[in-house]
């Protein structure tokens, strides 16, 4: 812009004043004018530009500081408590939240030898913090030169104290997480164990891994460690007082196929997986923890027999008083079936189950036929491996070529090898009206019933009931009544099959329970790996001596955490539920 | 005037630069404070982690199954104790009324019964003892006339002949 020199002739003028550039006193008229008008024009412009950046800028001043505008709130937002580290593996509870598995910041000890003054003095003060560390070890790692030497992994929170407390410099820790099992072997096949680097290795840690590592909520399982306790308990003093290799148990809620425990003997401490066992060193870490009610497939014997009897029910072949022949053993090929408890006359449904006759439930299959055989087995899931929350699933053993030889020895449970857990399942399909359910290790919301598949009718159901309630009323498995509890069951003895013989003296004693029996509610099977006879039991190993008893003690001390409260079992409501009226008058000898 | 002016955005300046300064080590003080507190936090949320596994591993029931037997020595509820619910207990018998037996005794010729002899502890277990279909006698405060003292009593008694 051009400004036009003009004189400013005034004589009066301050000397300092100088004439505003484009505010001339006197508007002339001529290009000059014009000038000025543009000059103006662009200043407005420009003023106004600024004043609009400022009016924005106090505009959002005011925001923040009057208002609280959002920059304010994302700032404080920067600061909030960050959460605390992922655990890196959600922990599991048990269903009233007891704490199973939790991964804990555990501090190792590491040293830099550089920094470590008097090599001798240390080593000293730690072997009084550490007695089992090695003197000569300590003494070798602290004086080497390099930097940085592991001293002991793992520590708990008391030494970590005791290690600050010596004061030597040089000595530091590094956190690691540590899977950790309060609980130690109580329900070590359940839970399993996880590694180090947080990779589940067995039961649920390994089953679950996925779900642990992502979902940070605790997992819930539908175990309670209380009736956990209380069945290992007892199963301990089974294998004890009766000198067995092993034994196992479960409990399940009938109507839902939820497991409350779980127990397989022997048992590891998922804490030290691999550790020998100090009491019998002899077991391997394996034997310890292969599960013996998920994984093992055994022939489980006259437990069988209530699959027969409901098929041969539910299929209309027999009914509750349909007889069958039990004088003469059967002889077929070069087998030969016999009883155990020969009654040597012809046998009722009840009394076959009552008295175990492989006879008479082989000649009830013999009725029902193979076809049916295999069917109704396929549906009570006694032919596919169980379904669980457990990676350690074994596959039943049964013949791949089904001939009537097979039918019949099938009936009562040899020649054909289930896991504990499958028959359990069956079991409790068998008394709860019908309705299988699959079972499962996570709890389920309360008042929930999961979708089950019918496999026999309710009136099935029903006569099934008064059958296993017959059986401890007047069977093999008297021991079993708990008082109150109504206690119904099967027993089952089977001789194990060792090199393709069966070995006479390797009993594998079994029993499943029911109670109460008139409203099932709880299935508890017990099993007994090679038990020996001892004076209790009058030289007996059978199950009806010695895991009957141990099922009874059982039922007596779960009932009431169950809430399941005892009644007058003569009571007529419920006598007349269970009573089985072609029976009635008839005189069943106890054994 | 321009120099008051000045002076005025001098000390403007210095207000605000002061200003700034002061909010801007608040604001790292507080910060520095936020970091420490939420390191305590994490801290503290170790500790509840290690203790509530502390927790679970004093209370295993292996454990409490010692203590119990080393301090408490209870055993399981046994069955019969469950049979009875609270309604299957009878209410306690009402006494026997001193007056009244002894009335009965005098009427009777009997000599009256002596003070040591009117707790019967026999006659009040038998009573609870229930009989079936027979309600159990309930106690009924205030029923039949009261007696303030021994005294009192033998006064009756002698009128009363």
């Amino acid at each position: 812009m051009t400004i036009s020199p003009r004189i400013d002739d005034n004589p009066c003028r301050p000397r300092h004043f100088k004439p505003p550039p484009c505010a001339p006193a006197v508007a002339d008229d001529g290009p000059g004018k014009a000038a000025l008008e543009t000059c103006r024009t662009r200043l407005l412009v420009t003023a106004a530009l600024f004043a609009c950046v400022f009016l924005v800028v106090a505009l959002r001043v005011a925001d923040i500081v009057l208002l609280a505008g959002g920059a304010a709130e994302s700032h404080i937002g920067r600061f909030r408590i960050p959460a605390p580290p992922p655990p890196g593996r959600a922990d599991i509870v048990d269903r009233n939240g007891k704490l199973v598995a939790t991964t804990l910041d555990t501090p190792s000890l590491y040293a830099n030898p550089r920094q470590i003054l008097d090599a001798a003095d240390a080593t000293m003060k730690l072997k009084a913090v550490f007695p089992h560390l090695d003197r000569d070890e300590i003494s070798a790692k602290l004086t080497s030169d390099k930097s940085f030497v592991w001293l002991k992994r793992l520590l708990t929170p008391q030494q970590q104290f005791d290690v600050n407390n010596l004061g030597v410099p040089g000595f530091q820790f590094e956190h690691e997480q540590r899977r950790f099992y309060p609980d130690g072997d109580l329900a070590a096949h359940v839970v399993g164990y996880s590694g180090i680097d947080n990779t589940g290795f067995a039961g649920i840690e390994r089953n679950l891994d996925e779900v642990l590592k992502e979902h940070p909520a605790p997992l819930q399982l539908s175990l309670d460690l209380r009736l956990q306790f209380i069945l290992r308990e007892e199963l301990q003093q089974v294998i004890d007082d009766f000198t067995a290799k092993g034994g196992a148990g479960l409990i399940m809620d009938v109507n839902t196929g939820e497991i409350l425990a779980m127990v397989s003997l022997p048992d590891f401490d998922p804490n030290h997986p691999g550790a020998p066992d100090p009491s019998n060193p002899e077991l391997t870490p394996a034997d310890r923890m292969f599960n013996r009610i998920t994984l093992g497939v055994y022939e489980i014997g006259s437990v069988f027999k209530i699959f027969t009897a409901a098929m041969a029910l539910d299929a209309g072949t027999s009914s509750m008083t349909s007889t069958y022949d039990a004088v003469h053993p059967i002889k077929i090929g070069r087998f030969t079936i016999g009883d155990y408890h020969g009654k040597h006359r012809a046998l009722s449904v009840p009394e076959i189950l009552a008295y175990s006759s492989n006879i008479g439930a082989a000649r009830m299959a013999l009725e029902a036929g193979v076809q049916r055989q295999q069917d109704y087995l396929t549906r009570f899931g006694l032919l596919a491996p169980p379904s669980i929350e457990l990676s350690e699933v074994g596959s039943p053993h049964f013949p791949a070529n089904w001939r009537e030889v097979n039918l019949l020895t099938i009936a009562f449970g040899h020649g054909i090898s289930v896991t504990p857990l499958q028959a359990a399942v069956g079991a409790s399909a068998l008394v709860n009206g019908g309705i299988l359910h699959q079972a499962t290790l996570l709890k389920l919301p309360p008042g929930y019933v999961p979708e089950g598949r019918r496999v026999i009718s309710p009136k099935t159901s029903e006569q099934m009931r008064k059958l296993l309630r017959l059986v401890v009323e007047h069977g093999t498995a008297t021991l079993a009544a708990a008082p109150g509890y109504v206690v119904g069951g099967k027993t089952g003895t089977a001789e194990k099959v060792l090199g393709g013989h069966y070995a006479e003296k390797k009993l594998l004693s079994t029993f499943i329970g029911v109670f109460p029996m008139n409203d099932p509610k709880y299935l508890v099977l017990t099993m007994a790996d090679e038990p020996h006879g001892n004076k209790q039991s009058h030289g007996f190993a059978t199950a009806g001596w010695t895991v009957v008893p141990a099922t009874s003690r059982i039922i007596q001390r779960i009932a009431p955490l169950l809430g399941v409260r005892p009644v007058d079992e003569s009571a007529p409501e419920i006598a007349q539920a269970l009573t089985i009226p072609s029976l009635q008058g008839k005189k069943i000898e106890a054994y | 005037m321009s120099r008051l002016a000045l002076l005025f955005w001098l000390i403007l300046v210095a207000a605000t630069g002061t200003a700034m300064f002061v909010v801007k080590y608040q604001v790292q003080d507080l910060e520095e404070k936020i970091a420490r507190t939420a390191k305590a936090t994490v801290a503290e949320q170790h500790e509840i982690r290690m203790l509530t596994a502390e927790w679970a591993y004093l209370n295993r029931p292996e454990s409490l199954d010692a203590m119990n037997r080393r301090y408490l020595s209870l055993i399981p509820v046994a069955t019969r104790q469950l049979h009875a619910g609270i309604d299957d207990i009878p209410l306690r018998p009402a006494p026997p009324s001193a007056e009244e037996d002894l009335v009965a005794a005098a009427a009777a010729g009997e000599p009256p019964v002596p003070p040591s002899a009117w707790h019967k502890p026999d006659a009040v277990l038998e009573a609870a003892e229930p009989k079936p279909g027979v309600v159990p006698a309930v106690a009924r405060p205030g029923s039949g006339p009261s007696v303030k003292s021994l005294d009192d009593l033998f006064a009756r008694i002698s009128a009363s002949r």
